[in-house]
């Protein structure tokens, strides 16, 4: 009786484990890159604006130094910040299990979102030479 | 003798007419003549120089060679491209698209772009001119340039050779997603450093020794060497060798005119004034190859994701991390201008009226409801930081006409 009941038990602790563990492994990380690519795509965007503006801002002081130049860029240190926000969701979601492979693709679909345009461009002006 | 004195009258008004006729044709061919002979000098007082003297000679040998390597997909380390792939001689030595179609591609031009090609975010520039003595600024943004101390390039303070041309061939070959894929070996020595890249070029070398065994012979007979002690600078100066006899100026219209050999029709000379005159064409399309070799920012409309990403391209600033240098790109070469569309960085202007036109009506180009708000954002810096201001007047749409005119007797 003591040995069935036990049994049941770490048969159902094995179940609990394994619920879990498909969870956590198969069935969150596509759920959470659902979840949370396109606030993801939304940061990495303004996450490299606000850093391509610092480091103009940067090599302008070192070039023109000015009151102003000093100015912009200590608002252009300030909106680093956008990027701590990318990098908690890019921590939170590698911890959900997406690889870094796969947030390296979701990276690059946005940079090269504007390809689109490209295509669109030769198909509707039937480039040719 | 009513009617003899009419038509005597008669006769005197037709000579009168036929004198005041004649004075006009000849103030006018003589006007026409001083017009031409002002073209004539604004042309040559803008640093026009005739093709022959534009280049030293060339060593046609090693040009023979270099013409298999250029036209070898094995040039590339394990992209499958070939210089020839986007350097298509009846595509105006460019290849026609917008952006330049790399690695993963099938075909050529389109069909490349296509077929799913990775894009380069930048227009194929041509190469008419590129092996010319006064070539000095090369690639869009420069990223290599000779002076009178040295070849400024990546390589620092280690450029392979002096000849800058040779030196330029030599980038391409590295550059992620133009030629060369990204993989496990790529990755591995991928650095920053100039050590790192010439790993990538003995591997290159192994490669052409494996599939190109004739041309690697060639080659090795012609610097009478062992083909084992080849590197990939012999197999730079012989491309370089061979971009300079293929892609040679010849001679154009605009260099008989020059030289007294032959005239322009009107459009062509009135062209030739607004090139030279109020259009302001001559303030960066100056000297021997119609470049000041500088660079400017000229508001063409965007297209494709940019250099920088998500539609952005900072130009020269890439290279030079000089805010000054923010959206500045190298003024074009003319030569053949007629037959390397589309135009601009990007290639968004399909035709030269449209490249003209982002000169002098830059807004007349851009549907401004077609970009988003980082677009217009991005645009309305371009247009801020613009070089046109001060130089470039307005023109008419017929004036433009005769501009395009005057711009085709740079073709060859």
């Amino acid at each position: 009786m003591l040995v069935n009941r036990t049994l049941v038990f770490l048969n159902v602790i094995a179940c609990c484990a394994l619920i879990s563990l498909t969870a956590k492994f198969v069935i969150w990380p596509p759920v959470a890159k659902m979840v949370f690519k396109d606030n993801y795509q939304e940061l990495m965007f303004q996450c490299d604006n606000v850093m391509r503006e610092h480091l103009i801002a940067k090599t302008r002081v070192m070039t023109e130094k000015s009151e102003q130049s000093l100015l912009q860029l200590d608002a252009a240190e300030m909106g680093l910040v956008t990027c701590h926000d990318y990098d908690v969701l890019r921590k939170k979601m590698r911890q959900a299990g997406i690889s870094a492979h796969e947030l390296s693709l979701m990276g690059l679909e946005v940079i090269e979102a504007k390809a689109k345009n490209l295509y669109e461009f030769v198909d509707i002006h039937e480039i040719k030479y | 003798m009513s009617l003899l004195i009419s038509m005597k009258s008669n006769t005197n008004r037709l000579r009168s007419f036929a004198v005041i006729l004649l004075c006009v044709t000849l103030s006018y061919k003589t006007y026409g003549v001083e017009r031409a002979e002002l073209i004539r000098n604004a042309v040559l007082s803008n640093g026009f120089v005739v093709s022959q003297e534009l280049y030293d000679d060339t060593d046609s040998h090693l040009a023979t060679v270099g013409k298999a390597f250029f036209e070898s997909e094995h040039l590339s380390l394990n992209g499958q491209i070939a210089c020839s792939t986007c350097h298509i001689n009846h595509a105006g030595s460019s290849d026609g698209i917008p952006n330049a179609a790399g690695v993963r591609g099938i075909g050529e031009s389109l069909e490349r772009l296509r077929s799913g090609a990775k894009i380069v975010p930048r227009n194929t520039l041509g190469l008419w001119g590129v092996g010319a003595l006064a070539h000095k600024t090369f690639f869009w943004d420069g990223k290599l340039i000779a002076q009178d101390s040295g070849v400024l390039s990546q390589f620092g303070t280690r450029p392979p050779s002096e000849d800058p041309l040779v030196t330029a061939v030599h980038l391409p070959a590295v550059e992620i997603r133009e030629t060369l894929e990204e993989d496990a070996f790529v990755k591995a020595n991928k650095s920053e450093s100039v050590d790192g890249v010439d790993l990538v070029y003995a591997a290159i070398l192994d490669n052409l020794r494996e599939y190109e065994p004739d041309a690697v012979e060639e080659i090795a007979s012609t610097f009478e060497i062992e083909s084992s002690d080849l590197s990939f600078l012999h197999v730079a100066r012989s491309v370089a060798a061979f971009i300079r006899s293929e892609f040679r100026i010849k001679t154009t219209r605009l260099e008989d005119f020059a030289l007294g050999k032959t005239e322009l029709t009107p459009s062509e000379l009135l062209g030739a004034e607004i090139f030279y005159g109020k259009g302001g064409c001559a303030v960066c399309h100056r000297g021997p190859l119609f470049s000041d070799q500088k660079f400017h920012t000229v508001p063409v409309p965007p297209l494709g994701f940019g250099k920088n990403g998500f539609g952005a391209d900072y130009g020269r600033f890439n290279t030079s991390f000089d805010p000054g240098d923010l959206y500045k790109f190298r003024t074009p070469i003319l030569y053949n201008v007629a037959k390397t569309a589309p135009y601009g960085h990007g290639g968004s202007m399909r035709t030269l009226r449209e490249a003209i036109d982002s000169h002098v009506d830059p807004l007349g180009l851009v549907d401004l409801t077609s970009l988003d708000g980082f677009g217009r954002h991005e645009y309305s810096k371009v247009l801020a930081a613009s070089d046109m201001v001060g130089s470039v007047q307005f023109i008419s749409s017929e004036e433009i006409a005769d501009l395009i005119d005057f711009l085709n007797t740079l073709s060859f």
